[in-house]
């Protein structure tokens, strides 16, 4: 069992069978109670005891909303998929997002390496209510263990009658495929991810279209994130009062899966209800390690805006309570920082990641992140200048809000812009100490490396 | 028509097809919102970021060539918040980009340089290094292409292209984020049948053509109307040209025929019309007058009776044709008759069009005009008829009249300029040196197409007019003067007849031309447009004009 521990009076949902021995295999998963919820689906279906229309239901009133990011509600998406005399003919997709890579994220990971049943279960009820006949997994492409467990479970559910035609006499035909991508993270974004999936250049779509009405294949298509999906599982297990028993309030509900990492004696992933206290929950990892004081924490990856140890100190961790703090839950990647912290060092670091993985189409964000990471790279060298942080405000506020097809560009200017406004002195340390000229005339001109690279291995120019 | 929308841009209301984007519908309402990756004839992609409007009702600031209108949607450009955006969008191009505008081909005609000059952020902020890239400069990337990627803007209209219109997907995305490079596939080169038109829809200097590179700058040049030669499908281009020196083709919008491209076949014909090599008229080897030359042809077909050949052109216009077939066919009784060359297939992609592939326009003849010349009286010829018969030697004209020394391959060839020879008296209309040219008792030095005006009748039956960019040089004439000066020693004709005069003349006749206007948007298409980048698009399609000739239906099939 699970030896991480969980707030009092909390039995964990989704991380009960992590570390138990074989819990990746079928036979243990059934031994504890796995696919009945699969099975009464199936049985109900030729019935009408389960029609989708009840679970979308079921996952309504469970109050379920999505873990991957936005915290969409899950049952509300579902209903965006038109009805099927207006699909013309077009199969519906299911897609699990299973790139986890925003940067502190690592819960996905651990389902789908420790109970890759419970996310299958999840895929194939939801691929009933949604009239699903084909659903994939995206998963990022370094996680090789996790795919390697998942194809053994896919191929162990199919063995036992769990996927494919007829299933369980259910007259259901549902076919599941694990696609492995190549370590992009904007091919988590979702439409980056139907692209992916199609075999192109992981490049955001513009919206209109939604997903839900084209999508992959020009197809109606269901993202949703592993955790989200394994959730509908446990939905249909225990119904949705219970789901909706734990939370905080009736919009954040449901147990929730926290990735801690930073300065905490204990970093990992932590199963509480959805809304715990910061404070409870940094308890829960053993404190700050070695008993420093807390500084700041980065609640929701490397996406969400920077919080004071002022703002945590009353924190629930749910999508409403973080939000009403000016930052997100996002994928509920908290990374806690203590007083030896260099947040403009920080800032600079994750602002390196976004000029990485920026997808390149939309020029803001394309010329934006490089030049916002150029500069703090500046600073931090002691090479600032005056101006510098009232310009990287500035090329902040011209990145997001609409500049951009996706919303990368906002998450990219998130960190920048709380950790310059909440933490400006430091910043303006770095200006102190800064040398003397103040003009970058003599700065060696940057290369781009995978292009130099390129040209010394002969392959162009 | 389809159904329209009634949207308000800037507080004027607009009439626009229902179908279209926002950036569409200020397009209608004559406010041009600057962009760089929207392109008329690609797909949407809402990359640059540059369309930002604000549309009432939504939160936020939205690039309009990716919001479809509704009816009653209200759009405003002129918005601190959406100028705001603009500037903002340019001053993110320019930190990396070069500003080598100085030694740049596409210095003004540039949307980036464009953009910059009417809005844009009057000084620069980044004091940072900029983008370097190294084996990524003035590269050849194909045939005619050179790409400098130290200038491109990422806006992936030469990508879409590739992708859309040639279907051969030579260009792509290599690498991500600021070290985006739009490049050739490993390995592959920029090779399809359009590849001149990358260039043209690259909005800045990145992709240029080898051919126009460092040859004129772009504001110096004058553009006039016309049509391509290479082949019957007939491209409308704009012929652009200074001080007598002809400099590029570029194509003019035509949404019927050639939509925003032409191919590269016909694109770098170009170079061929600044190669005039006959000044003066020549006979028996003397040169001499117009009137010397004249006077001598009249008593040549005079004294041949009737046993008179003429040969009329493809690659000449309707008019010239008509006046030829009307002198020496309707008033002298001659054999006029025309042969056109079988050629290569040159095609163009059109995908709305009545092509005659699916989604191409195609053409096999070595000209443009065989169903004007056909239309205008002149016999086409062919394995039988007048020339062949006279090659195979079995009919001997006493006079033979060739209107242009340059109507077949055929002009080439010793054995045929042998028979051609046996005439008691061989005429050649001629630009350049040549056998044929050579071997004439009567040589007369012709100018261009460049330097004439006319019509033509391409593959579809459409009479399409072409203008005149430069008069000849002095002396010089078009077939037109010289069948109007001719047709006057026979108290036919009148040297001041034009083009129009004949074009109005013959309508009544000419199969086709009824009812046709000279000035008409049918016949002059688009105006030439101020960038290759920047095409006219024109909204609405000219309306048809075309001579209800069937179009050849054996061709392509
Ligand atoms: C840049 C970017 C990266 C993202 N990465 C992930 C990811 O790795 N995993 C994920 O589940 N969602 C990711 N998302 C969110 C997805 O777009 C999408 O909202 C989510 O998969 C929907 O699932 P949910 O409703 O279950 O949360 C990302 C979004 C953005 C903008
Ligand atoms: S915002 Fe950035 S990551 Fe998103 S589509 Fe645009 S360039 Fe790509
Ligand atoms: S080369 Fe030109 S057309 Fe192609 S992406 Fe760059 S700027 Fe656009």
């Amino acid at each position: 069992m699970s030896k991480t521990p969980v707030p009092k009076g909390f039995t964990p949902v989704h991380s009960a069978r992590f570390g138990k021995k074989g819990s990746q295999k079928l036979a243990g998963y059934e031994a504890d109670g796995g696919y009945a919820s699969w099975k009464k689906v199936a049985k109900g279906w030729k019935s009408g005891d389960f029609t989708p229309a009840k679970i979308i239901d079921m996952v309504k009133a469970s109050g379920l909303r999505g873990r991957g990011g936005a915290g969409f509600p899950t049952g509300l998406k579902w209903t965006f998929v038109p009805p099927k005399e207006k699909r013309g003919g077009k199969p519906v997709y299911l897609l699990c997002n299973a790139d986890e890579s925003e940067p502190g994220t690592f819960k996905d990971r651990l389902i789908m390496e420790e109970d890759p049943h419970q996310l299958l279960e999840g895929m194939l009820i939801a691929s009933a209510a949604l009239d699903v006949k084909h659903a994939y997994i995206y998963i990022r492409g370094e996680m090789v263990r996790c795919a390697e467990v998942l194809n053994e479970a896919v191929a162990e559910a199919y063995a036992a009658g769990y996927l494919g035609k007829d299933i369980l006499g259910s007259g259901l035909d549902i076919d599941l495929t694990v696609h492995r991508g190549a370590g992009a993270y904007i091919c988590g974004e979702e439409t980056a991810l139907i692209e992916s999936l199609e075999g192109k250049r992981g490049h955001p779509r513009i919206k209109p279209p939604f997903p839900a009405v084209s999508g992959v294949w020009d197809c109606p298509t269901v993202v949703n994130n592993v955790e989200t999906l394994a959730a509908v599982k446990f939905i249909l297990d225990n119904g949705p009062e219970w789901f909706k028993g734990m939370g905080r309030n009736e919009k954040n509900t449901g147990p929730k899966l926290y990735c801690v990492s930073g300065h905490v004696e204990k970093p990992g992933v932590y199963e509480a209800p959805m809304g715990i206290k910061f404070m409870d929950l940094l308890a829960l990892c053993g404190g700050m390690k070695g008993g420093k004081k807390l500084k700041a924490v980065i609640p929701g990856g490397a996406s969400a805006a920077i919080l004071t140890a002022a703002e945590v100190a009353d924190l629930p961790m749910d999508f409403d309570g973080v939000a009403a703090a000016k930052s997100m839950l996002g994928s509920a990647a908290i990374m806690v920082m203590d007083e030896t912290t260099d947040i403009p060092k920080a800032v600079t670091n994750i602002s390196k990641f976004f000029a990485h993985e920026s997808c390149g189409q939309c020029t803001p964000c394309r010329e934006g992140t490089p030049w916002l990471n150029k500069m703090l790279k500046r600073l931090i060298k002691g090479e600032g200048k005056r101006d510098d942080l009232d310009l990287l405000l500035q090329i902040s506020n011209q990145m997001g809000n609409g500049m951009t097809i996706c919303v990368f560009s906002d998450a990219a200017i998130a960190p920048v812009i709380s950790g310059i406004t909440k933490f400006r002195d430091e910043f303006e340390a770095y200006l102190s100490k800064a040398k003397a000229p103040d003009f970058a005339l003599a700065a060696p001109a940057e290369v781009t490396p995978k292009v130099a690279d390129r040209v010394a291995e002969g392959i162009h120019g | 028509m389809s159904k329209t929308a009634k949207v308000t841009v800037d507080g004027r209301s607009v009439d626009v097809p229902d179908n279209s984007n926002a950036l569409e519908a200020c397009r209608a309402a004559g406010v041009e919102v600057p962009h760089f990756c929207y392109h008329p004839g690609l797909s949407i992609v809402g990359q640059c970021r540059m369309c930002m409007v604000e549309i009432e009702g939504m939160p936020k600031i939205a690039a309009s060539c990716t919001v479809p209108i509704r009816d009653g949607m209200v759009i405003k450009t002129d918005t601190e918040k959406a100028h705001a955006a603009r500037n903002s969008t340019m001053e993110f191009l320019l930190i990396n980009h070069p500003l080598d505008c100085p030694i740049c081909d596409q210095a003004g005609e540039c949307k980036l340089q464009d953009n910059a000059v009417t809005g844009g952020l009057p000084v620069s902020r980044t004091s940072e290094a900029r983008r370097q890239y190294p084996g990524y400069e003035r590269t050849d990337i194909g045939k005619h292409v050179i790409a400098d990627m130290t200038r491109c803007i990422q806006c992936t209209r030469c990508i879409r292209f590739c992708e859309e219109i040639t279907e051969t997907g030579e260009l792509s995305f290599i690498e991500r984020g600021g070290h985006t490079i739009v490049w050739t596939h490993e390995g592959r080169a920029l090779d399809n049948e359009l590849s001149g038109c990358a260039a043209d829809v690259c909005p800045v200097g990145a992709l240029t053509t080898k051919e126009f590179r460092f040859r004129k700058r772009a504001w110096w040049l004058d553009k006039t109307r016309s049509v391509c030669t290479g082949c019957e499908v007939g491209c409308n281009i704009a012929v652009e040209h200074k001080d007598r020196v002809v400099h590029r083709f570029i194509p003019r919008v035509n949404a019927d025929v050639n939509d925003f491209w032409i191919c590269d076949f016909g694109r770098f014909r170009s170079e061929e019309l600044n190669e005039q090599e006959l000044f003066r008229p020549v006979v028996r080897g003397k040169e001499t007058s117009w009137g010397d030359a004249q006077d001598a042809i009249k008593a040549a077909v005079d004294a041949a009776q009737k046993d008179v050949l003429v040969l009329g052109s493809a690659k000449l216009s309707t008019e010239t044709n008509w006046l030829a077939a009307q002198l020496f066919g309707k008033h002298l009784g001659a054999n006029v008759e025309f042969v056109v060359d079988r050629g290569d297939r040159h095609r163009v992609k059109n995908k709305k069009a009545d092509g005659n592939v699916a989604g191409w326009l195609e053409g096999y003849e070595a000209a443009p005009n065989s169903r004007g010349a056909e239309a205008a009286g002149v016999t086409r010829g062919g394995d039988t008829g007048a020339l062949a018969a006279v090659l195979t030697g079995t009919l001997l004209p006493k006079v033979i009249i060739v209107l242009d020394a340059a109507f077949s391959a055929k002009a080439e060839d010793p054995a045929v300029i042998a028979a051609l020879r046996k005439a008691g008296t061989l005429i050649v209309c001629s630009r350049r040196r040549s056998a044929l040219a050579a071997a004439a008792d009567v040589l007369l030095p012709v100018g261009g197409v460049h330097n004439d005006e006319g019509t033509f009748v391409n593959v579809q039956g459409r009479v399409q007019r072409f203008d005149c960019a430069y008069i000849p040089p002095p002396i010089v004439r078009t077939q037109l003067e010289i069948l109007t000066h001719l047709g006057k020693k026979w108290g036919l004709f009148d040297t001041r007849w034009t083009a129009r005069s004949v074009f109005e003349e013959m309508r009544a006749t000419v199969p086709g031309y009824a009812g046709l206007d000279w000035d008409s948007p049918a016949l002059v298409g688009s105006a030439p447009s101020a960038s290759p980048a920047a095409p006219h698009d024109v909204l609405e399609a000219p309306a048809k004009g075309g001579l209800g000739l069937p179009a050849l239906q054996e061709v392509g099939s």
